[in-house]
Formats: C-alpha cells, sequence, structure tokens
C-alpha cells in the first residue's frame, strides 16, 4: 500500500509492507529514533510526535492513518528555530534526567506553546499530563516550559 | 507476523462494502484497538478496516431539531465545538476529562461507543441526552437509542456487516454535568462516573435523565433517582434522597480499578456533587 504524507517538512511516498505502527515506521525504517517507545499503549507519551500539528501517540498509530497528513517529530521540532527556547530551557533547568521522555515532552511543549503564548502553570500540567517522567518530579519540566514561554513572549515584544 | 494491509476507504460506500467481509476489526483512531493488539505480537493481526479518512464520519452538523455527530469526531474536536458546549455540555465535559491530549486528539465517539466499555467516558452523557445511533450495512438502515445498543461489556447489537453511521442528540436544551473519579485525573479509566440531563423551570424539575458509567456491566439509567427528582422542587433534602436512590441502583463489582463498596458509595456522592452545584447556580 502506498502512502504520500509529509515528514519533517518533505514530502514522502512509501510503500508500507503491510500492518505497521506509526513509531515503527518512524524508527525502523526512517531512522528516526529520537521517538521513543515506553508502554506501547498511549500511556507514557514517550512515543509523541505531531499530527496536523497536534500532539499523538505513534505507538496507537497506524501508517496507513498518516496518509495526506503531517507528521512532525523530535527531530524535526529540535531543527526548527522557533521551539530553540523549549531545548534550552530543559538543558538550563535541569529538566532533563535520563532523557527517556524528553523527546515527548519537548513535542508536547512545543505544540503547546504553538497554540499559546502564555499557559499557566496549569495549562502546562494539563498539556503534559500524557506524558510521564520517572526522574524529575515533573517540577523542573513546568519551569523549563514556562521559561521557554517568556522567552518566545520577550522576543516578540 | 503483520503481512496484511490494512482496508483504507475514502468513502462510506466503500467501507460498508469492505465490512460485509466476515472478520474484520474496525479502527477509528485506534487508541482502543492499538492497545488491544499490543499483546498480541506473537499471533497475525485480524484483518484491519481503517475508517478515519472518512472525511463525511468526521463532523458535526446542526439540523433543525437536532444535532448530529459523525463517529469519527474527535474527543477534542466535541471538548472544542461550540454546538456541543451549548447542546450537550455533559459531553464536552466527558471528552474533556478522558485520556491525555494525545488520546483525546486520535480517540473518537463512534469508536467509544463501538468499544462498548461500561466504563466508556462518552457513553453517561449520551444516554442522559437520548442520543439515537444511526447503524447502516450495505443493504439496511436502521436507528436505535443509545441504551438499546449495548447488552454487556464489549457487546453490542451492531451486526457484523454494519457501521455506526452517525449520534443523534436532539436540540432540547438542558443543563446537566458528568463527573467521574479515576486513580489520577489524566489517563486513568473511570472507577465510576455520572452523567446527569435536567429541565428546571421555576425551581421545580420537569424532567431528569441520571446515567451511572462503570458500575454495571453496561452503562446503566438511575430511574429510581429520576423518579424522586421528576417534578419536584430541587432542595439539598431532595439531593440527598436522590443519591442515596442512585447508590442503591449501581450494581459494581471488585476489579483492578476499584471495589463495589467504594463504586456504590460514590455514585451517590458524585450524583450529590453535581446536583449540589446546579442548586447553588439557580
Amino acid at each position: 500500500m502506498k502512502v504520500r504524507f509529509k515528514l519533517n517538512g518533505k514530502f514522502v511516498m512509501l510503500d508500507l509492507p503491510g500492518v505497521e505502527r506509526l513509531i515503527d515506521l518512524l524508527r525502523e525504517r526512517l531512522d528516526l529514533v529520537g521517538t521513543k517507545e515506553g508502554c506501547g499503549k498511549g500511556e507514557c507519551g514517550a512515543c509523541t510526535v505531531l499530527l496536523d500539528g497536534k500532539p499523538v501517540c505513534s505507538c496507537l498509530m497506524l501508517a496507513s492513518q498518516i496518509a495526506g497528513h503531517e507528521i512532525v517529530t523530535i527531530e524535526g521540532v529540535a531543527a526548527d528555530n522557533r521551539y530553540a527556547h523549549i531545548l534550552n530551557a530543559f538543558e538550563e533547568t535541569g529538566a532533563v534526567q535520563c532523557g527517556y521522555c524528553s523527546p515527548g515532552m519537548i513535542v508536547s511543549a512545543a505544540a503547546l506553546l504553538a497554540r499559546n503564548r502564555h499557559p499557566s502553570d496549569n495549562e502546562i500540567k494539563r498539556a503534559l499530563a500524557g506524558n510521564l517522567c520517572r526522574c524529575t518530579g515533573y517540577s523542573k519540566i513546568i519551569e523549563a516550559v514556562s521559561r521557554a514561554a517568556e522567552r518566545v513572549a520577550q522576543e516578540r515584544k | 507476523m503483520k503481512e496484511q494491509d490494512t482496508i483504507n476507504p475514502s468513502s462510506l460506500r466503500q467501507a460498508l462494502a469492505a465490512k460485509a467481509r466476515p472478520n474484520l476489526v474496525v479502527v477509528a483512531g485506534g487508541t482502543d484497538i492499538l492497545v488491544q493488539l499490543h499483546d498480541r505480537v506473537d499471533r497475525p493481526w485480524p484483518k484491519l478496516l481503517v475508517l478515519d479518512g472518512i472525511k463525511a464520519l468526521g463532523k458535526i452538523t446542526l439540523h433543525d431539531d437536532f444535532v448530529t455527530i459523525g463517529p469519527n469526531v474527535t474527543f477534542s474536536e466535541i471538548e472544542s465545538s461550540p454546538i456541543i458546549g451549548k447542546y450537550a455540555p455533559q459531553l464536552a465535559q466527558a471528552a474533556s476529562v478522558a485520556g491525555s491530549v494525545q488520546i483525546r486528539n486520535r480517540a473518537t465517539i463512534g469508536g467509544n461507543v463501538a468499544n462498548a466499555s461500561p466504563a466508556g467516558d462518552l457513553i453517561p452523557p449520551l444516554y442522559v441526552l437520548g442520543a439515537t445511533l444511526e447503524l447502516l450495512s450495505v443493504r439496511t438502515k436502521r436507528s436505535m437509542p443509545i441504551e438499546k445498543f449495548f447488552v454487556g461489556p464489549g457487546k453490542t447489537v451492531l451486526k457484523s456487516n454494519e457501521l455506526i453511521t452517525a449520534i443523534r442528540i436532539s436540540k432540547v436544551k438542558r443543563i446537566g454535568f458528568f463527573l467521574r473519579l479515576g486513580t489520577r485525573q489524566a489517563l486513568a479509566i473511570s472507577k465510576v462516573s455520572v452523567a446527569a440531563a435536567l429541565m428546571i423551570k421555576s425551581g421545580i424539575i420537569l424532567d431528569v435523565k441520571i446515567a451511572l458509567g462503570a458500575v454495571a456491566p453496561t452503562v446503566i439509567r438511575a430511574g429510581v433517582a429520576e423518579e424522586l427528582l421528576r417534578g419536584n422542587r430541587l432542595d439539598a433534602k431532595l439531593i440527598d434522597h436522590a443519591a442515596e436512590a442512585a447508590s442503591k441502583e449501581a450494581r459494581p463489582i471488585d476489579d483492578i480499578r476499584s471495589v463495589a463498596a467504594y463504586r456504590k458509595e460514590m455514585v451517590g456522592i458524585l450524583l450529590k456533587r453535581g446536583l449540589t452545584k446546579i442548586l447553588e447556580s439557580m
């Protein structure tokens, strides 16, 4: 089955060999290994990617479902200057410990800041509720997203 | 292992033609079915019929007397739809607290209904809104009240060649609520949930529907509590009576998520919480 979609800004045409999950397509065949698989059941959010700008779990999507849509992975977010503040803020605040949840956290944070430039702590918590972190206790992650939002706002002044 | 292609129709006609084949598993958003398939990596996956490419099934449409919600409409779309917010606030509330952002962006109302979990969060609101389901096959078309659709956990009257093609709710304006309890706010399946829809005029409850989730093999109505409330003035004492009655009507079980006694008690607490808030806002 042939599918055409946009991946990190470029159009891609692919032949799917059969039933394949989006995360397997990304990691195993396209070498986009920044996206992590934690639980494989949509509980942890480590596999979060953007589908037409909205965060989704790539472990709960079939590759055939992305036909005609746009996917952005953590690689796409990292290469996009608009999101540089998020990556920097995660580094500075110590929001990254083992790092396994970070790609998903950053993708979710990117989706939040794209639609809400001044999120409250509660809005940040709600946006990240689908992303589990077992190291940080979340406070540094929330601080990082908050700091990134402030910097984006300052730049726009 | 996963050798077969999925079937991805782009029109309802193609989907119904495909559904005439036996042994198909239907995928809408995939947030339930991919979890179920996740644990069977060594066995071949069943043939999958993927519906989310059918754009005509993904719309919320306003008619003269009713609102049609397409089965492919996602929880996120329900949560943010002004039409749903106006005519079905319970449904919007339920859609906004289920799962996580990632799940809500993919999970569909049709999937939540078809999956037939007694804990499915959109089902109690649909009960109290008096929703009607439209079921189509290649040759037949029927509609039924949602309460007639469920037989037991995961079991419905949907025939193997049928698809849910529309969910309809009337445009009668009612106030109401959806409240639930889970282990945590995000991503927890409901231990117990309560939805209600009321018509109140000059303090008197003209009509009321109450539905209870996760406390019986299917979502159920709390008929005794409704009867106590109907025709009477909403006050604290009446709320206590109704809460006690609803608690008795629940017939929950002990399972991995909670225990029967807790669920039973919480049915009353949630109903009281919801009705009290309405009373305070009057």
